[in-house]
């Protein structure tokens, strides 16, 4: 019989495993349509500010106009510039797949040629003292019959 | 007219890693009767109660209800708050909306959090874009280090500069007997420190803390006659920005963060025009050690590239010309929904000159408190010893 003691804190243990399913929706779904079929990427402009979004959006946040249809998406990338990066050092549980983070984790944000879009990506270099801002880095996008329609169609940037 | 809002009672947990002697309702309460017993009510007192976290942290969802034995709302209208980083001061924006509605005369916030019951930077990663952003995300921390990038290579800040922010707030932490990180660092110290994501080490994060605030809101009418030292809440304003570049600014883009557009409207209003000279206190949510540097210029406080040189300077310490975070501030004790509440809470105390320790050495009239939150929105109160 287990004894009762006075000084002991008791905690109940309880792991939440919930499967979700998000519709991507008809800008977003599209993007990722674009990754599978065509290997690009593609951003959109709003036609009053000229502000780009990537993935394209359907209304500009600035200015609420419906940003440019499907015909006038611009191809971006797949080279361009590095903005800033990080590079996890340290692991964290992963809620999105329930495995911990491998480390080092580096991650850019990457100005596509083309337009003013900032894309957060993986990078393939993660030695932080070879990673500059500035420097220029290409998608490397998995082999086609791979691909999935979501973000990991491109496996990262690589530097140029 | 809305009627006017004071801040007429002010109680807080201590601050830790660890607290598995109290339940949720446990910690809360220790805030709730520490409140009420500095405005010297009784529950029977307050007419409503707004109660805020980020529930993924404890990981249940019926926090008004579950928690009213603690709480004290049973039979009292509110309601609870979920806006991110932000809840904290949302709590208190909220309670000054039903109080100057003139629905109600007297209204508890309560914020709280509990981060020793799940991995953080885990419930973090919840926030963002399933289908684009989160595969990429590391919590609050990518946001952090991009922020802290941009600014070095926007305004030639250095690490030290980061090193400095945070042996600022470690002595005021020491001072701050609530604090979680309360341990005196120098600035070779948190150079020292073990990287995390680079370019942020250890030291140049929050912690994750254990801890409740809770504060009383009164009409003008009530507040008078509840204390001899209410502190007004002057003015607040809540600003959002977008999901898209809220984080960082391409080259020869003019920068319109959610904080600068809040700091020019909220000084605009109340006519201020010199905020570094006209406010006396800062209780500024800074989670990082370089945003504290990058919001001081977003804000208002100072202009691009003049952060980091105020830091240099001391105008920033507790003894100097416009001290920020006294309190040791986020840096040094984050339980995230209850962050924003102390912020509030804190920059109360200065102005009442209640803060102890940490007292800064300026007689404090007016003062601000922020709340920041991966929302991408700012929330920015103007608290007043005075009414005009």
């Amino acid at each position: 019989m287990q004894q009762k003691t006075t000084d002991e804190l008791i905690t109940q243990e309880m792991l939440l495993k919930i499967p979700y399913r998000w519709a991507a929706g008809e800008y977003v779904g599209e993007f990722l349509r674009e990754l599978r079929h065509s290997g690009r990427i593609y951003a959109n402009k709003c036609p009053k500010c000229g502000r780009f979004r990537c993935p394209p959006a359907p209304v500009c946040s600035r200015c609420h106009t419906r940003m440019e249809e499907r015909e006038k998406w611009v191809e971006v990338g797949p080279r361009g510039t590095l903005l800033a990066f990080f590079v996890a050092e340290q692991s964290f549980l992963v809620p999105t797949t329930g495995d911990m983070l491998e480390i080092p984790f580096s991650v850019g944000v990457i100005w596509p040629d083309g337009a003013p879009v900032a894309l957060w990506h993986k990078l393939e270099e993660t030695n932080p003292d070879k990673i500059k801002v500035g420097m220029r880095v290409e998608a490397v996008f998995k082999p086609e019959e791979q691909r999935q329609a979501n973000i990991f169609d491109i496996l990262y940037f690589k530097t140029v | 007219m809305p009627q006017r809002v004071a801040i007429v009672g002010i109680g807080q947990t201590r601050h830790t890693s660890r607290r598995p002697d109290v339940n949720d309702g446990e910690l809360i309460n220790e805030a709730v009767s520490a409140a009420l017993a500095d405005a010297q009510l009784t529950m029977k007192d307050i007419e409503t109660v707004i109660i805020g976290n980020m529930e993924f942290f404890e990981g249940h969802h019926l926090n008004d209800a579950m928690l009213v034995d603690y709480t004290g709302a049973r039979g009292k209208s509110g309601f609870k708050m979920n806006t991110g980083g932000t809840v904290g001061t949302m709590n208190v924006i909220s309670g000054w909306y039903n109080v100057a509605s003139g629905l109600f005369d007297t209204c508890l916030v309560i914020g709280w959090e509990k981060h020793d019951e799940a991995p953080t930077t885990s419930c973090i990663t919840t926030i963002t874009d399933p289908a684009i952003d989160r595969p990429y995300a590391v919590g609050a921390l990518s946001g952090l280090a991009i922020i802290s990038m941009n600014y070095m290579t926007r305004t030639g800040c250095k690490v030290e500069h980061a090193a400095m922010v945070r042996a600022q707030a470690s002595e005021n932490a020491s001072r701050n007997p609530n604090a979680h990180v309360r341990d005196r660092l120098s600035v070779e110290d948190i150079l020292k420190a073990r990287m995390v994501v680079y370019p942020l080490n250890l030291y140049f994060l929050c912690p994750t803390s254990v801890g409740a605030c809770a504060t009383v809101l009164a009409s003008e009418v009530k507040a008078n006659k509840i204390t001899k030292k209410p502190v007004w809440i002057k003015d607040h304003v809540t600003v959002h920005s977008d999901y898209s570049g809220a984080l960082f600014t391409f080259p020869g883009e003019t920068r319109e963060t959610s904080h600068m557009v809040a700091g020019r409207k909220l000084f605009q209003r109340n006519h201020i025009t010199k905020p570094i000279r006209e406010i006396q206190v800062f209780e500024m949510y800074d989670p990082c050690a370089f945003v504290q540097m990058s919001w001081l210029e977003d804000f208002g406080i100072c202009g691009e590239g003049e952060g980091w040189r105020l830091v240099e300077k001391g105008v920033t310490a507790r003894e100097g010309e416009f001290p920020v975070c006294p309190s040791g501030g986020v840096l040094c004790t984050n339980a995230i929904g209850d962050s924003g509440t102390l912020r509030v809470a804190e920059a109360a105390l200065q102005i009442r000159g209640d803060a102890g320790e940490h007292q800064v050495t300026r007689d404090v009239k007016t003062a601000l408190a922020s709340g920041y939150g991966g929302s991408y929105w700012t929330d920015l109160l103007l608290l007043s010893k005075t009414l005009d």
